[in-house]
């Protein structure tokens, strides 16, 4: 966690999302709004968790702050640093993207061509820019090995499907942060993985970002996992923000109903199992 | 060769990340079902759609009343009257024998498109029941109606049509047999695929474990689900299946001089295409516009009888 | 609560092996479920539990071992002993996007059951009660001549669970019912699963990886790891005082919605062997 001397210091915002819509469709008549004008920060080296249902915009913001839907149209403003996101052309979005924003999908086996070694696509980032081969490979087998994959040297020239899934998602973590990214936004890093695994995955995303100053945007459905990881705290429904606010605060006293509802609804280890869960209303899915 | 796309596209919905759907304006728009569903709507409009299941319904109904539309007998051979081009009185031409061609392109329509519709018939009837029994039963059964389709798909139609022709005389009767006999395992096949595809989706364990019978689960869960793929595959086929009938008319065992099928009509007419285009031109519209018209009808029924492209609450 | 009541499912070294894999999926798993009794099966995945869920449902044939209904066995059944059998077991399946017919109406899906085990012939009679099962478990009437398409997941699961209970079984199988689902759905759907059950007196085995969800629904918990049940016992002795250092671990590992107590948790964890 940055300490308050830290956030002096980086006084500006990293990310700067000020009354963003997205919309998807062809033709303006036929465009559905799915993202109604959001508003949302990450300092340097933050930890941000954006929380939402399927449904509720999160990871269509992710994919709008990266530039990934060319279907979809995009008015307000995504600032990263000095650049204007929304208005930035194809070419520059590319360099953008990797450099300076590593993003990790949900699905690790979805995310990695089954064709290439793991290795090449690992190095991949760097060598886009330039990195000489050699120099390349000893990054990322360096990388690997500090992501806890035993005998990283050998492994880099492994296929995917030779790894189990958790490792998997680090070789997507890989290469993700190689290139030394700001910003890494994940969008539900975890979901895919087993208790264990999923634990394992996000202690070795805390170290790195933590190492490294790198800011994350946490996209999830899982407060669980929030709690521990985020600083700060956004919660999405329909494509609005409810409540933002610290980790801390919106946990102890949650000021919107439905965040209330939301953490009221998870089952977990330490609350008596005989009380009802809360349900959140109203809901298209109440009857 | 035979991945069903619709098993694919199943499969995608399957796997639909989060829970809730709501209303579909909330609906995530890059969700696979929703994105198919928007992009099939934009290329084709119902108009065209509409437009294709008359234009077949017409053509239908020239294959039943076509001869009795005819201006002139398709078949009276009037040699004063040799290769006119189109006119007010013939307005389709006249052949080399001086036969009004609009009148035998009417009275073919019935030949072509029931020689065709037979062909297709068994075919997907046979497939159908041979490619569900295969992939339904144990793999002996599975194995040795497979090596039947192979032996099938490896025998050239022409092949068996110059053999039936030879046994029973060159025919449009001997022509739709050999079709027919090759043209089965293709769909045999194809459904052996889908249904095994389909055989491991929940929904049919789900009928399972209630205790649906043998047959309700396969004519109600299984098959529903399967042969929306087929129907697609059948309407592309219409017209191969019509120019493979007219390619064996051309070599001689399919439909006899002077019968007014469409393609045996391009065939006798075509060494003469230099001084009479048309003998040739009119009976190709007549396969070319029954072709694209059957294409487009398979297509609007597949999204009329798949619920999972057309239902959106 | 328990008691000593009666056994409805006994499981009793049940073992499946599949061809070429040196491990078997199932490895000697017993366990019984009493009368009312809800027996929660966790582990990760690739452990065995829908597999025993399975082979128990009668949906896979196990490769050795006995499954008990109350007095009759499952696995040598015959076709119609099977059939009847199928009326005091049902089975909810994991993801309502593809366990429901999406060719078949709320109606035709619900009364399935009615129809096959000819519990209602009359056409009528059958469509009341299918209402009346839609009601039970918060769905309307109106909803009888739609498709599965357009209902939200967790509407959908409900419809599943309708099309369940509709032959009135006496064990309600549930593999992995809500983990597809969102949190506040899950939690509704968590909530008609503890109201049907008191309901009707329903037995259950609850098949799910999410620990906190088991400790919320279910009385007994037994934890598989690769094919075998390590653990069983009652929810408080597995989740107050685990004996088994898989089961610790495990539970170790759930994330608690509470920022201080998980960023200790999120320090402290530490897996003992790199199993992954």
């Amino acid at each position: 966690m940055s300490t308050p001397a830290d956030r002096a210091q980086y006084g500006q915002n990293l990310l700067e999302i000020r009354g963003l819509r997205v919309a998807y469709g062809n033709s303006r008549r036929d465009a559905v709004e799915v993202v109604h004008g959001i508003d949302l920060s990450i300092r340097p080296g933050e930890r941000l968790a954006v929380v939402g249902e399927s449904g509720s915009g999160k990871s269509v913001t992710a994919r709008a702050v990266l530039g990934l839907d060319t279907d979809a149209s995009l008015s307000g403003s995504i600032r990263l640093g000095e650049h204007e996101l929304t208005t930035l052309s194809r070419r520059r979005m590319r360099d953008i993207r990797g450099a300076r924003i590593g993003l990790i999908f949900q699905d690790p086996l979805a995310a990695l061509n089954p064709v290439m070694r793991v290795g090449w696509q690992i190095m991949q980032p760097l060598i886009i820019r330039g990195t000489g081969k050699r120099e390349a490979r000893q990054r990322g087998i360096d990388l690997l090995g500090r992501l806890g994959v035993r005998d990283a040297g050998a492994r880099f020239d492994d296929y995917p499907h030779q790894f189990s899934g958790g490792m998997r998602q680090r070789v997507v973590i890989a290469i993700a942060v190689i290139a030394q990214p700001e910003l890494l936004i994940a969008d539900e890093p975890t979901t895919a993985l087993d208790v264990r695994v999923q634990a394992q995955v996000l202690q070795l995303l805390d170290e790195l970002a933590r190492e490294r100053g790198m800011a994350v945007m946490l996209i999830t459905h899982d407060l669980g996992i929030v709690a521990g990881f985020a600083e700060r705290v956004v919660v999405m429904r329909n494509g609005r923000v409810v409540e933002h606010g610290d980790v801390d605060s919106i946990y102890a006293a949650p000021k919107a109903e439905y965040t209330r509802g939301l953490l009221g609804a998870v089952p977990r280890l330490d609350s008596d199992p005989d009380r009802e869960l809360a349900t959140v209303a109203p809901d298209w899915d109440a009857s | 060769m035979t991945v069903p796309p619709l098993s694919a596209a199943e499969r995608l919905v399957g796997t639909g990340l989060g829970g809730t759907v709501p209303a579909p304006d909330q609906a995530d728009p890059r969700r696979p079902n929703g994105s198919h569903a928007r992009s099939r709507r934009r290329t084709r409009g119902p108009a065209a759609e509409q437009l294709a299941v008359a234009a077949a319904i017409v053509i239908v109904l020239v294959a039943v009343v076509g001869p009795w539309l005819a201006p002139h007998d398709p078949y009276t051979v009037d040699l004063t009257q040799q290769l006119r081009s189109p006119s007010t009185g013939h307005w389709f031409g006249t052949d080399v024998n001086g036969r009004d061609i609009l009148s035998r392109v009417l009275a073919g329509a019935r030949a072509t498109l029931s020689a065709t519709a037979i062909v297709l018939a068994v075919a997907t009837i046979v497939g159908t029941l041979i490619g569900t029994v295969a992939a339904l039963s144990r793999t002996i059964i599975d194995e040795i109606l497979m090596r039947i389709c192979d032996i099938g798909l490896a025998l050239p139609s022409i092949v068996l049509a110059l053999g039936l022709a030879a046994a029973l005389g060159p025919s449009l009767r001997s022509a739709v047999i050999a079709m027919a006999a090759t043209w089965w395992p293709g769909y045999a096949r194809l459904v052996r695929a889908v249904v095994r595809e389909t055989r491991d989706a929940e929904f049919v364990d789900s009928a399972r474990m209630l205790g649906v019978g043998r047959m309700r689960l396969v004519l109600r869960h299984v098959l529903p689900n399967s042969l929306s793929i087929l129907y697609v595959q059948v309407s592309l086929d219409v017209a191969a299946v019509m120019l493979t009938i007219s390619g064996l008319s051309f070599i001689g065992v399919g439909a006899q001089v002077p019968s007014a099928e469409w393609g045996a009509m391009i065939s006798a007419a075509a060494g003469n295409v230099g001084n009479g285009w048309w003998a040739v031109l009119f009976p190709g519209l007549a396969i070319a516009f029954t072709a694209i018209t059957f294409n487009l009808v398979g297509d609007w029924l597949r999204v009329r009888t798949d619920p999972t492209l057309r239902e959106r609450a | 609560m328990t008691g000593r009541s009666e056994v409805l499912l006994e499981v009793d070294g049940l073992v499946q092996r599949y061809p070429g894999t040196r491990n078997a999926a199932v490895d000697d798993v017993s366990f019984q479920i009493r009368i009312g009794e809800t027996l929660g099966l966790v582990g990760e995945s690739g452990c065995g539990k829908s597999t025993t869920a399975r082979c128990i449902a009668g949906l896979t044939r196990p490769t050795g071992g006995t499954v008990r209904l109350g007095t009759r066995d499952v696995l040598s059944a015959s076709r119609s002993a099977l059939k009847s059998l199928r009326r005091d077991m049902q089975m909810v399946f994991q993801d309502p996007y593809s366990s429901l017919n999406p060719r078949m109406t709320v109606a035709d899906l619900v009364g399935e059951g009615l129809l096959v085990h000819g519990l209602r012939p009359e056409r009528r009679a059958r469509r009341d009660r299918v209402v009346e099962l839609l009601d039970m478990v918060g769905l309307p009437a109106s909803s009888l001549e739609r498709r599965p398409r357009s209902f939200s997941g967790g509407q959908r699961q409900r419809i599943a669970i309708a099309r369940a209970l509709a032959v009135e079984p006496r064990l309600l199988i549930c593999d992995e019912p809500v983990s597809s689902l969102d949190v506040s759905v899950q939690a509704q759907v968590l909530n008609l699963f503890k109201k049907l059950r008191t309901q009707l007196g329903l037995s259950m085995l609850f098949i799910a990886h999410d620990l906190a969800v088991v400790r919320y629904l279910c009385d007994q918990v037994a934890v598989m790891q690769s094919g075998r049940i390590v653990e069983i016992g009652s929810r408080d002795q597995v989740y107050g005082a685990p004996r088994h250092h898989y089961t610790r671990e495990l539970l170790a590992a759930v994330p608690v919605p509470d920022p201080p107590v998980e960023r200790e948790r999120m320090r402290t964890f530490r897996i003992s062997e790199e199993s992954t």
